[in-house]
């Protein structure tokens, strides 16, 4: 992807076969984004991750795949865009 | 132990409880050489569909079988990590969809903090 203006980041496990489905997804379209395989992660590294990821999804269920966009000033037709509203 | 032999232990034990294993083989292998990655690293079998703790009492409810997995194939026709499926399911007589998380307060040590 050219032009990626949105923050991906997946939060993974290196041992469950739907996470390596989705890095899949996105390797064959060349998007860009974070792993965080959570059990590789020491122990406290794992907490703090995990407390991150509740904040999206309050399951705390792998894979979740978080797309941030940013929009800057005033621009309504960005914000609709990424709200999906009219 | 390698994940093409418990495939064929799994086969057997999955026939013999009534349910199957997931007809896709190759997504099978994959979820037996994550269930072979926990147990060299934790030194039980757990989900590899769930973050482990690695201290087994805790872990118990998700050592695989684990306990969701007979509401989960009855209620859903697969466990959540689809590796245990009904026969119906594996037919596609039952739709496919993603089995939400039954285990209950994932997260229990950083709601406390």
């Amino acid at each position: 992807m050219a032009d990626q203006n949105k923050k991906v980041r997946l939060y993974a496990l290196s041992t469950c076969p739907e996470c390596k489905r989705v890095k899949q997804f996105l390797d064959k379209r060349n998007i860009k984004y974070e792993l965080i395989d959570v059990d590789l992660l020491d122990s406290g590294e794992q907490w703090v991750t995990s407390k991150e990821l509740k904040r999206y999804n309050p399951e705390v269920t792998y894979p979740t795949l978080v797309i941030e966009e940013t929009i800057k000033g005033l621009d309504e037709e960005a914000i609709r865009n990424a709200l999906g509203i009219e | 132990m390698t994940p093409e032999r418990l495939y064929e232990v799994l086969a057997k034990y999955a026939e013999s409880q009534g349910i199957r294993l997931n007809k896709d083989r190759e997504y099978v292998l994959e979820i037996l050489e994550g269930l072979l990655t926990n147990e060299s690293r934790y030194g039980y079998r757990s989900c590899p569909c769930r973050l482990a703790t690695g201290i087994r009492e805790k872990d118990a409810d998700i050592i695989c079988p684990c306990i969701y997995r007979d509401p989960d194939i009855k209620e859903y026709g697969s466990c959540y990590c689809r590796l245990y499926v009904s026969g119906e399911w594996n037919e596609e007589k039952i739709k496919h969809i993603k089995v939400p998380e039954r285990k209950p307060g994932n997260i229990k040590e950083a709601d406390a903090a």
